[in-house]
């Protein structure tokens, strides 16, 4: 493997805004319905509880690499070899593609029923490539400059988390813990999804300066996202009623409708649009680890496979016509992103840590 | 007769002159020069030697020649050149062989003496004349609380104006040259052991490497050497003002003095560095730090406005409150026109009208410019060809671009406007977001002199940030800017200003 040249490479800091602006995506303007659907009104329970689990799967993401020779297509090839590593790079990879072209639709999704219902999803879509494109094709750092910008920008609608308190019922909130431990570990499929994400960070952990200084900033980046999510889910939980919020398919949403100024009403557009540079960093750092990923794996140059990338999301956006479909497709990315974070990456860690002990005898 | 100018055309014909070649006898080129009727050689009879004076006319210090030179020379006889350099007491005066030497001297406005027609080795000496006009007040970078000089076009003035400012051996002077037509002097001026060596070395390594015929202006030297050629945002600040230059000399870049040009270039720069001035340092930070915030916020002002209009009207009219929508809709009641194009024609008006200003001979016709957009706005609103809103709106934002010190980010920030305009009517709110993106990831990949133009916001200098969007106090700037990546960060020992200060005390500290 050959380094990263240090020109190429991030502040250990920056890893708070990728970890970040990964997470917090599309799911946060919806997730709360699916939650309070399994979970009722200990869902925020289960968005803490989730958020937690995260942080142990960022610490064992730590531990694989950081006793690994480099990223994760580098640790496939160390542990299983060149065949079978490559195989498992590739479906990684592939699962982060399709985790890429998911959030870009959900969003374009949301852009059609908010604002323009009548625009042809392969023109936002395109328009939308060809942005990602040119970030793409700036380098790692430029991405990561998206991903700072993506999470700065956007932190300054934070006001509007507050806007719902004044209709707020706490009693929603009681009796707390009235659903079984059962309901509530469901209840985190509902929103674990919202939480991926962060698993970019195998990829892209060859680019960050003094690496192993990056961990604590990339728990802080999961905490504040567990914080927002936690708080968001007790917003939802408070402002709507049960019912409300089972049909509420983007609560926070509907709940930033209220938002009054003397000059501005109906604030969702505002939202909705600024939303764009929320999304931007999760599709542009998925396309830059998925083309990086696939320059280590084949040799070839990324200036060549971005192109290809970029034309297979085009496609799949454009295939996923309707909203079953996208829904089909969030529910198969959030399941194999449940597999690759819970079981695949522990099973690996394990394998990893015995074949190196087992290295170090012989 | 015939036959001989037909022989000469030939032998013409089969020796091209090539301006690019370099000349590589004394002999040739005499026969070059001689063609020019400024050329002058003279074999004054005054002795018996057979010397040789020669010299452009249009370069040299007639008086000088005269009384300086002719008038010892006349009566006396030399054995040698060291013998006439010995007379003639010139600081500025070598004997040399080398033909490069010898064209360059001579057409900087040196006069040639030989002894002998047929000698090689021949006396140099500077009585160059340098036209040019006197220091004036700076014009375009225009500042109130500053000092009141800007750089003309000769070098030497303006190194001398330079040097006034930073009076340390530490300041270095290195010249180059550039174009083989025009010779261009280009001075890259630092501080030693402040300014960053590979910076340094950059830099030279850019100029020495321009492959070009002429320069005439330091900007347009500057265009061939920057980062990305194709970026509509200057990567380099070029400014009229010796104190400007001199604080960013002090702070660890680089300065680059072109012959020939009243700007002087400052690498590297970031985005920021745009919206200072020279006074800033010189108010109370309170005042400067509101006044640094203005000028970001008229570029955002001024670059989002009119998209705003364009998206709202356009798409998202239920953004706006029924009152206040009552007063657009009645404004724009009586218009033909979708928001969009009456947009771009003010726009394109503004611009008409800007560039005319800017094209009549003086500063008044800016006045006049703004003045006559004003009436012939009026006129546009009478005749409902435009609404009275937008036309504010367009005034405003004309007038919030011009609050940007440098005088080329102003240009940018103008033309900007107008992709914004055209992402509106696509995509509405959304399209001006994109667009934005666009941007950012423009100033993101940009560079200058290889730093990230985007510091200190990204990659994020904290300790930067107390001289960017806001100006802190001078006493905490003890540190160089990191952009600069000087090589001594340290500015000046803050714990010693702090002690020295004299701060009145009450009984409160007591």
């Amino acid at each position: 493997m050959k380094k990263v040249p240090i020109e190429y490479q991030i502040s250990p800091y920056m890893v708070f805004f990728l970890v970040n602006s990964m997470q917090i995506g599309v799911g946060l303007l919806g997730f709360e319905r699916i939650s309070a659907k399994l979970a009722g009104n200990d869902a925020w329970i289960s968005t803490l509880l989730s958020g937690l689990s995260i942080n142990v799967m960022i610490w064992m993401i730590y531990k694989i690499l950081n006793q690994g020779k480099g990223n994760i297509v580098a640790i496939h090839h160390d542990v299983f070899g060149k065949w079978i590593g490559g195989a498992f790079s590739l479906i990684f990879l592939f699962y982060l593609l399709v985790t890429g072209a998911t959030i870009l639709r959900t969003y374009i999704e949301v852009v059609q029923v908010w604002m323009f219902s009548i625009m042809p999803t392969w023109i936002l879509v395109g328009i939308f490539l060809i942005l990602c494109y040119y970030i793409v094709s700036g380098g790692f750092r430029v991405v990561a400059g998206i991903c700072f910008f993506g999470v700065l920008l956007p932190s300054t609608l934070a006001f509007t988390f507050f806007f719902p308190l004044q209709f707020a019922d706490f009693r929603n909130l009681f009796p707390i813990m009235q659903h079984s431990f059962k309901e509530i570990i469901k209840g985190m499929q509902g929103n674990l999804f919202s939480y991926f994400g962060f698993e970019t960070l195998l990829v892209y952990y060859t680019f960050i300066k003094n690496p192993k200084k990056s961990q604590k900033f990339a728990h802080y980046g999961a905490l504040v996202t567990t914080a927002v999510y936690t708080y968001l889910m007790i917003l939802s939980l408070v402002f709507f009623s049960e019912k409300q919020l089972a049909s509420a398919i983007w609560a926070y949403l509907s709940m930033s409708k209220i938002i009054q100024f003397s000059f501005i009403e109906r604030f969702e557009y505002i939202l909705i649009s600024f939303w764009a540079f929320v999304i931007l960093p999760n599709v542009v750092l998925t396309l830059w680890g998925v083309s990086r990923g696939m320059r280590e794996t084949f040799g070839m140059k990324q200036k060549y496979i971005l192109p290809i990338l970029i034309l297979f999301i085009f496609i799949l956006t454009i295939l996923l016509d309707d909203r079953n479909k996208v829904n089909l497709i969030s529910t198969w990315v959030g399941k194999s992103g449940f597999i690759i974070v819970y079981i695949y990456l522990p099973v690996l860690w394990l394998i990893q840590s015995l074949q190196i002990k087992f290295r170090r005898q012989t | 007769m015939e036959r001989e100018g037909i022989t000469a055309m030939k032998s013409h014909e089969k020796k091209p002159v090539n301006p690019a070649k370099s000349i590589d006898s004394l002999q040739g080129l005499f026969q070059i020069l001689k063609k020019s009727k400024d050329f002058i050689t003279l074999s004054p009879p005054f002795n018996s030697l057979s010397i040789r004076i020669s010299y452009f006319r249009t370069l040299v210090d007639a008086n000088i020649l005269h009384q300086d030179v002719l008038s010892y020379l006349s009566g006396r006889s030399f054995s040698s050149l060291q013998d006439v350099q010995a007379v003639l007491s010139f600081g500025t005066s070598k004997v040399t062989e080398q033909v490069e030497v010898i064209q360059k001297s001579v057409l900087n406005g040196y006069i040639l003496i030989q002894l002998n027609e047929s000698d090689s080795s021949c006396l140099l000496i500077d009585i160059s004349k340098i036209e040019g006009r006197d220091i004036t007040k700076p014009e375009i970078e225009f500042n109130i609380l500053a000092p009141k000089l800007a750089f003309v076009e000769k070098l030497d003035t303006n190194l001398n104006l330079l040097r006034r400012k930073l009076l340390t051996p530490y300041l270095r002077v290195e010249q180059l040259e550039v174009g083989y037509l025009s010779n261009t002097a280009v001075a890259v001026v630092y501080i030693e052991g402040i300014a960053n060596d590979q910076n340094v070395k950059e830099i030279i390594k850019r100029v020495s490497s321009i492959e070009t015929d002429h320069v005439f202006d330091s900007s347009y030297l500057v265009r061939t050497i920057v980062d990305n050629p194709n970026s509509m945002f200057q990567q380099f600040i070029s400014t009229e003002r010796p104190d400007r230059v001199a604080a960013i000399l002090a702070e660890g870049k680089i300065a680059l003095l072109v012959d020939g040009s009243p700007f002087v270039i400052t690498l590297p720069t970031t985005l920021i560095e745009f919206f200072s001035t020279a006074e800033d340092y010189s108010i109370p930070w309170i005042v400067a730090s509101f006044f640094r915030a203005l000028r970001v916020f008229s570029v955002l002002f001024s670059v989002l406005t009119t998209p705003l209009y364009v998206a709202i009207i356009t798409y998202h009219y239920e953004l706006i409150p029924k009152e206040l929508l009552e007063t657009l809709v009645v404004s724009r009641s009586k218009i033909p026109f979708p928001p969009v194009i009456e947009a771009l024609v003010l726009e394109v008006v503004i611009e008409l009208l800007r560039e005319a200003g800017a094209r009549l001979p003086t500063k008044v016709g800016l006045t006049v410019g703004i003045v006559g957009g004003i009436v012939i706005g009026q006129a546009a609103v009478e005749a409902s060809l435009t609404s009275n809103v937008l036309i504010i709106i367009i005034a405003l934002s004309a007038l919030a671009s011009f609050t940007t010190p440098i005088y080329s980010m102003g240009n940018t920030i103008r033309v900007i406007r107008f992709p914004f305009i055209f992402a509106a009517q696509l995509l509405g709110l959304l399209g001006i977001v994109i667009a934005s993106a666009f941007l950012l990831t423009h100033l993101l990949r940009t560079k200058s002199l290889g730093r990230p133009y985007l510091s200190p916001f990204y990659p994020t200098r904290l300790s930067d940030w107390k001289d960017s969007i806001i100006r802190m106090p001078l006493i905490s700037m003890n540190r160089r800017p990191l952009a600069a990546s000087a090589k001594q960060p340290i500015r000046f020992n803050s714990e010693k200003a702090k002690k020295n200060r004299t701060s009145p005390r009450s009984d409160f500290d007591d």
